[in-house]
C-alpha cells in the first residue's frame, strides 16, 4: 500500500500484481459458489427423496387435530356439565 | 478573382477541399494519398502555417520601439525605474499575444501559415510552484474521484452479495425438505422446485402410467430484493372433498395455512412500505421462506390428493362389479357411491379457495346439492337416517356428529391410499382386496353403528341404572358397547358356616357390531359357585344372540330385566326364599303354598319406564299383604303394576317379602 502511495507513480508491477490477487481472489469465490449452487440440486436425488414420510407427517397432522378438536369439544361438554352443576 | 472597378480586390477563396493527385497511370487511374484524419490534417496545416513574414514584421516594430524607448527612457529613467520591468513584461505579453491573435486570424482565413520559432518565456521562480500545486491539486482530485469511485464499487458489491446471499440462503433451506432442480434452458437459468414423487410409482405397478402433473413443477423467481419468490398458479390447488348425498353442511374444511400469510409470495405482493426496501431483516426473510414452504405444503398435499382421487377412480371402474362397490355417478372430478341400503356417499376435487365458492364441477339438477355455498357457511343440514324419526330432540348431536364423521372418514381414506403406497414402493406389490370396497364398507359400518348408538344412549338414559361402556376395537368395521347394569351393595349376609364368593356387582351386556351385523352377548351366569353344593343356582350360559337394528331395544330391555331379575334370584337365595325364576319372573312361594310373582314389563316405546314391574298376587285375604301404596288393575284383580323401580326399592321389596315369607329367613 505505501507503494501506491509513492510520490512518483507506482511501479506498474506492483500495481499489476494488486490487481491479480484481487481478480484471483473473485475467481475463487466464484468457483466455490457454483460448487455450492450445483451441490444445491444433487442433494436431493432419486433415492433420497423423503415425499412419502412427509405425506404420512401431513396425514397424521391431520388425524391430531381432529382428535384434538373432538377433545376440546369434550372438555367443554365437562365445563358446562360441572358449570351447570 | 475579381477584379472591381474601384480597386478594391476581394478574393473568394474556393471552399472545396482540394485533394492532391500522387500519380497518375498511362490508363487514366488517379492515385490519391490516402486520407488522413482529421487531427492529422489539423496538424499538417498549422505545420504549413509561414509565420515569417508575422515575425519579421513585428522585430521591425520591436526595433523601432526600443528605439522610441531608449530615447524616453534616457529621459525618465530614473523615475519609471520600479514600473520599467512591469511594463516590460507587459508589453512582451501584448506582442506574443499580438502574434497569435494575427495566427488565429490567418488561418482563420485558411491562408498557409509557417511557424518559424516559438520561444516560451523563462519561468519564474513562484510560477514553477504555482504549476506544481495545480499538479498536485489535480492529482488529489483524481485520487479522491478514483476514491469514490472504488466506494461506489464496493457499496454496489455489498448490495448485490446481500441480495444473491438471500437468495441462495432462502433456497438452500428450502431445498433441505423440497427437492430443487436447475434448468439451463438456453439462455435464461432458473431453478424449480420438483414435487413429483417418483418413488411412490416405482414397483410392479408399471401399467400404471402417471405424469408429473404440471402443478409439480414450481419455478422460482427472485424479486428485485432478492427474496425468494415462486410462482403459484393461481385456483388450481384442489383437495378431496367427501360428502353425504343430501348433507348440505362444508365438511371439507380446508386449512389452508396461507390464508391469513399473503398466498403468493411473488414479488409483486410482498407488502412492505417503499421506506424500509433496504433494510430487509432476517426476520422477514425466515418470513418469506415460512410462506414459501407453507405454499409447497398445500400444493404437494393437493397433489397427494388428486392422486388418491384418481386411484379411487381407477378401482371404481375396473373393480366395479365384483368387489361390491357401487357406483352411481362419474364425473370430471365427482364419483358418487351407494352405501349400505339408504345413502349415498360423493367423493370430489375441489378448489381449496379459503372465501372464494366451491367449484364443483357438474352440478346437476337430478344431484340436490347446494354446493355454491361458500366455504365459510355453517347451514348443517340433517341427515336423513330412519331413526331420527323417532328422537327429533337428538339431531342436533347428529349433526355435530356427521361432520366429524365424514372428516374421519376423509381422512381415513387418504390414510388407506397412502399406506397403499407406501406398500407398492417398498414391496412392490399393491395390498390384497379393494381398498375402495373396503372403505365403502367401512363408510356403510359407521353409519350403522351410530344409529345403534343412538338407540343405545337412548335405552341408556330412559333407565337409570344401565351404564354404557364403549370399547374401542382398532379396526374399521368393527364396534363394542357394553351395558353396564350395576347392581346396589346390599349390605354382606353371613349365613352359617360359609363365606361367600365375591359377589358380582354387575351384569354386563355387550354389543358387537361387524359389519352391520349386530351381536348380543348377555352375561347371565352367577358367579356365586357356593362350595356347599346345594341345590345351588344351575348354571346359566352366556346368552348370545344376533339380531336386528329394530328388535334391538327390545331384546336389551329383556336381557336387562333378566339380568335383574337373576340378581334378585340371587340376593333372595342368600336370605334364603324359596324362589325360582323365569326368563322375566321372579316367583317367591309364601308358606301357605301360594307363589308371589315379580314380573318384569318392558316396552322400548315407553318415553318415561322401559322397564316396569308387576306383582301377581295370589287370592288376596283381609288379613294378608297390605301393599295399600300400591295401585290395582282393574282388569285383572290379581295384578298389581308397580311401575318402573329402582334396584334399591326392589331390594327392599324383596326383603319385606322375605320378612312375610317367614322361611326361616334371616333379615
Amino acid at each position: 500500500m505505501d507503494e501506491l502511495g509513492n510520490a512518483s507513480a507506482p511501479k506498474t508491477e506492483v500495481l499489476a500484481s494488486h490487481c491479480r490477487d484481487f481478480m484471483i481472489a473473485i475467481k475463487e469465490i466464484q468457483t466455490m459458489l457454483r460448487e455450492e449452487i450445483r451441490s444445491t440440486c444433487e442433494y436431493r436425488p432419486f433415492e433420497k427423496c423423503d415425499y412419502n414420510s412427509r405425506i404420512s407427517n401431513e396425514i397424521c397432522c391431520k388425524k391430531l387435530e381432529h382428535i384434538i378438536e373432538q377433545l376440546d369439544a369434550m372438555q367443554q361438554n365437562i365445563d358446562q356439565c360441572s358449570n351447570s352443576i | 478573382m475579381e477584379v472591381e472597378r474601384n480597386k478594391r480586390m476581394r478574393i473568394d477563396v474556393d471552399k472545396l477541399p482540394m485533394k492532391r493527385l500522387l500519380a497518375i497511370d498511362e490508363i487514366g487511374n488517379e492515385q490519391f494519398p490516402p486520407e488522413k484524419s482529421n487531427e492529422e490534417q489539423r496538424l499538417s496545416a498549422i505545420h504549413r502555417i509561414d509565420f515569417s513574414l508575422v515575425v519579421e514584421k513585428e522585430k521591425e516594430k520591436e526595433k523601432e520601439e526600443k528605439d522610441k524607448e531608449l530615447s524616453k527612457s534616457k529621459d525618465g529613467q530614473q523615475q519609471q525605474q520600479p514600473w520599467q520591468g512591469l511594463m516590460e513584461n507587459l508589453r512582451q505579453a501584448q506582442h506574443e499575444l499580438s502574434v497569435i491573435l494575427d495566427l488565429i486570424s490567418t488561418v482563420e482565413a485558411n491562408d498557409s501559415v509557417a511557424v518559424a520559432l516559438m520561444q516560451r518565456p523563462k519561468p519564474l521562480p513562484n510560477e514553477a510552484l504555482a504549476d506544481f500545486a495545480v499538479s498536485a491539486a489535480t492529482k488529489v482530485q483524481r485520487l479522491r474521484h478514483l476514491g469514490r469511485y472504488f466506494k461506489q464499487c464496493s457499496k454496489t458489491m455489498e448490495q448485490q452479495v446481500s441480495k444473491e446471499a438471500r437468495f441462495y440462503g432462502s433456497l438452500i433451506r428450502l431445498q433441505q425438505n423440497w427437492k430443487v432442480k436447475r434448468q439451463r434452458m438456453g439462455i435464461s437459468e432458473g431453478f424449480t422446485f420438483d414435487l413429483f414423487d417418483s418413488r411412490s410409482l416405482s414397483g410392479a405397478d408399471s401399467t400404471v402410467l402417471t405424469r408429473p402433473s404440471p402443478m409439480s413443477t414450481i419455478i422460482i423467481d427472485q424479486d428485485a430484493f432478492g427474496m425468494l419468490a415462486i410462482q403459484l398458479p393461481q385456483k388450481s390447488c384442489r383437495t378431496l372433498c367427501l360428502k353425504f348425498l343430501g348433507d348440505d353442511s362444508s365438511t371439507c374444511r380446508i386449512k389452508n395455512n396461507t390464508s391469513e400469510k399473503n398466498a403468493s409470495s411473488s414479488g409483486s405482493d410482498i407488502a412492505q412500505p417503499p421506506s424500509v426496501k433496504e433494510i430487509l431483516s432476517d426476520e422477514d426473510v425466515s418470513g418469506c421462506i415460512g410462506t414459501t414452504h407453507s405454499i409447497l405444503r398445500d400444493i404437494h398435499r393437493s397433489l397427494f390428493e388428486e392422486k388418491v382421487f384418481e386411484m379411487v377412480n381407477r378401482e371404481a371402474f375396473n373393480n366395479q362389479s365384483s368387489q361390491g362397490i357401487n357406483v352411481t355417478g362419474m364425473r370430471q372430478d365427482f364419483l358418487q357411491l351407494v352405501i349400505g341400503q339408504d345413502s349415498s356417499l360423493c367423493l370430489s376435487l375441489v378448489l381449496s379457495e379459503p372465501e372464494g365458492e366451491y367449484k364443483e364441477n357438474g352440478k346437476d339438477g337430478s344431484y340436490n346439492e347446494d354446493s355454491s355455498e361458500s366455504g365459510s357457511s355453517s347451514a348443517l343440514a340433517p341427515i336423513l337416517l330412519p331413526t331420527d324419526d323417532k328422537n327429533p330432540t337428538r339431531s342436533f348431536s347428529k349433526l355435530a356428529l356427521s361432520s366429524k364423521l365424514v372428516l374421519s372418514l376423509q381422512i381415513y381414506l387418504l390414510s388407506i391410499f397412502h399406506q397403499e403406497t407406501l406398500s407398492r414402493a417398498k414391496e412392490g406389490h399393491s395390498s390384497c382386496g379393494s381398498l375402495l370396497a373396503h372403505f365403502c364398507m367401512s363408510v356403510a359400518h359407521r353409519v350403522f353403528s351410530n344409529k345403534v348408538l343412538s338407540i343405545l344412549e337412548n335405552l341408556v338414559s330412559r333407565v337409570s341404572y344401565i351404564e354404557l361402556v364403549s370399547h374401542p376395537t382398532w379396526h374399521s368395521r368393527t364396534s363394542s358397547w357394553s351395558l353396564r347394569l350395576k347392581v346396589p351393595e346390599a349390605s354382606s349376609v353371613f349365613d352359617g358356616g360359609y363365606q361367600k364368593q365375591t359377589k358380582r356387582s354387575q351384569f354386563l351386556t355387550k354389543v358387537v357390531i361387524k359389519d352391520g351385523q349386530i351381536s348380543l352377548r348377555g352375561q347371565s351366569s352367577a358367579t356365586i359357585v357356593a362350595s356347599f353344593a346345594g341345590d345351588a343356582t344351575e348354571p346359566h350360559s352366556i346368552n348370545t344372540y344376533t339380531c336386528d337394528l329394530e328388535d334391538l331395544p327390545m331384546l336389551i330391555l329383556h336381557q336387562v330385566a333378566s339380568q335383574v331379575i337373576q340378581w334378585l334370584h340371587e340376593e333372595a337365595l342368600v336370605v334364603g326364599m324359596k324362589t325360582s325364576r323365569d326368563l322375566l319372573c321372579l316367583n317367591v312361594d309364601l308358606e301357605q303354598g301360594d307363589t308371589l310373582s315379580l314380573m318384569a314389563r318392558v316396552d322400548p316405546d315407553d318415553a318415561s319406564a322401559c322397564i316396569s314391574w308387576a306383582l301377581a298376587i295370589p287370592a288376596v285375604t283381609d288379613d294378608a299383604v297390605n301393599f295399600s301404596f300400591y295401585q290395582t288393575d282393574s282388569d285383572n284383580p290379581g295384578l298389581k303394576f308397580l311401575g318402573s323401580l329402582s334396584l334399591e326399592s326392589l331390594y327392599s321389596a324383596l326383603m319385606d317379602l322375605a320378612n312375610f315369607c317367614g322361611n326361616g329367613a334371616v333379615c
